[in-house]
């Protein structure tokens, strides 16, 4: 019954204030971005590791295109720095 | 890693970027151009320096010139379509297997026959394509097997074991293997199609229907062959249900006439795709140019269906259906230079996109 109430309390704002600051708005910001380059990621990962396991020289490209939805998360961390 | 698996996704991207290099690394016009003017020890040695290298090294003790280059071929393709059954996961793996398993049928087939005829066991394990679902063990022991009944009992648990058993008593009745087999191909048909999954994405729509066709060129090949052979038996108990094109009734009377035949044909879903092979099959006299151009007809449309779709079964089928196609060309330039054929007779046969 209390965890309703507090929830509430939460969605209504009784305190007043938003519920979610500024900070944590920026942090949630951040680790969804995360989110969507892992799974972005993983297929392009899983990809690189066939393509390595291949031709060893596929290694180096496969790394670069791996971690390219890595910048989605670079850009992300700018909210960081705004808020 | 197994069938039963099947609600799970698939790992498409490992699998189709190790597809893609493979295919890259098949042989390429060049190469078959001067494979063309080789001999066939000539052929042996470029095959030792290429992709085939551990294949001739294993058997180049045991065989020689023709025998060793189809030998290395069987047991190359073999190793491949090990691999694809290996690095496929869920409902990829299902898709892969129901192709491939046309060479299970295809090794029972040839220990039935070896059995029958009474051939050596060491020539009937090398004629074995292992590239089907069936584990090594079983193939070991079916080899090993020494009467039709034996081998029989021994595939009791596997997906041909009834269709095998049902055929049987009609194996001993009439002394020919030609039951057997049947029942062999057409377990192997039906299952092909049975229990797709229901989902789907245009691309194992498009898959779905890749495997349709197969049965229905079956079909049309087993109603052509017929034909020609003007041999008086009824199209229809060779028939393969599940196809599009034809149904039993259909097959029977088109055999007889083959413009109303291509008519049939063309006016069917494949219309567009076989235009070039109809036009063959109206004008040309023999079967094989039809086949051929049926092939080209069908690796072209795979191509373009593993461009549209990369992540799906598309590529592999397409890498599929190359790496066999590769195997029977060097096969037919092997054995072409040793009949004697010349480069351009032996360019004729090759399916070259």
């Amino acid at each position: 019954m209390s965890v309703t109430t507090a929830l509430t309390e939460f969605v209504l704002q009784a305190n007043g204030g938003p519920g979610i600051p500024p900070s944590a708005g920026a942090a949630l910001a951040v680790g969804l971005a995360a989110l969507g380059a892992g799974i972005a990621e993983r297929g392009i990962g899983a990809a690189a590791v066939g393509a390595t396991a291949e031709d060893d020289d596929m290694f180096g490209r496969g790394l670069i295109l791996t971690v390219i939805p890595e910048t989605l998360v670079i850009l992300a961390l700018v909210t960081i720095f705004l808020v | 890693m197994s069938v039963y698996q099947s609600d799970a996704g698939g790992n498409y991207e490992y699998v189709t970027a190790r597809v893609r290099a493979r295919k890259a690394a098949l042989f390429d016009d060049d190469d078959y151009r001067k494979l063309v003017r080789m001999g066939t020890s000539g052929i042996a040695r470029f095959m030792e320096e290429t992709e085939y290298e551990s294949e001739m090294n294993e058997l180049g003790a045991r065989h020689s010139g023709v025998d060793l280059v189809e030998y290395a071929l069987n047991r190359n393709l073999a190793k491949h379509f090990e691999d694809l059954l290996r690095w496929a996961d869920g409902r990829l793996y299902d898709y892969i297997a129901r192709y491939l398993r046309k060479f299970d049928a295809w090794n029972v087939k040839t220990v039935l026959r070896g059995l029958y005829s009474g051939a050596g066991r060491e020539d009937v394990a090398d004629d074995l394509v292992r590239a089907g679902e069936f584990a090594e063990s079983l193939l070991d022991q079916l080899v090993g097997a020494d009467s039709v009944e034996a081998a029989v009992e021994l595939l009791g648990a596997t997906r041909y074991g009834d269709a095998l058993e049902g055929a049987l008593r009609d194996y001993e009745e009439t002394g020919t293997l030609v039951p057997l087999e049947n029942a062999v191909d057409r377990t192997f048909y039906e299952d092909l199609l049975a229990d797709l999954p229901a989902e789907s994405t245009r691309a194992t729509e498009l898959y779905a229907e890749f495997l349709y066709a197969e049965i229905d060129f079956r079909n049309l090949r087993n109603a052509l062959r017929l034909a020609r052979s003007g041999a008086d038996m009824d199209p229809s108990e060779y028939y393969i249900d599940g196809g599009r094109l034809f149904d039993a009734g259909e097959i029977r009377q088109l055999v007889g006439n083959t413009d109303q035949l291509v008519e049939h044909i063309r006016s069917s879903v494949y219309g567009d795709e076989l235009e070039e092979a109809l036009e063959i099959l109206e004008d040309a006299e023999s079967l094989i140019e039809f086949e051929h151009a049926l092939h080209r007809a069908e690796l072209e449309y795979a191509g373009r269906l593993s461009n549209k779709y990369p992540l799906s079964v598309c590529p592999v089928l397409s890498y599929v259906l190359a790496k066999e196609r590769e195997v029977e060309n060097v096969r037919a330039i092997a054995r072409g230079r040793e009949a004697g054929l010349g480069p351009e007779e032996i360019e004729a046969e090759l399916v070259i996109l």
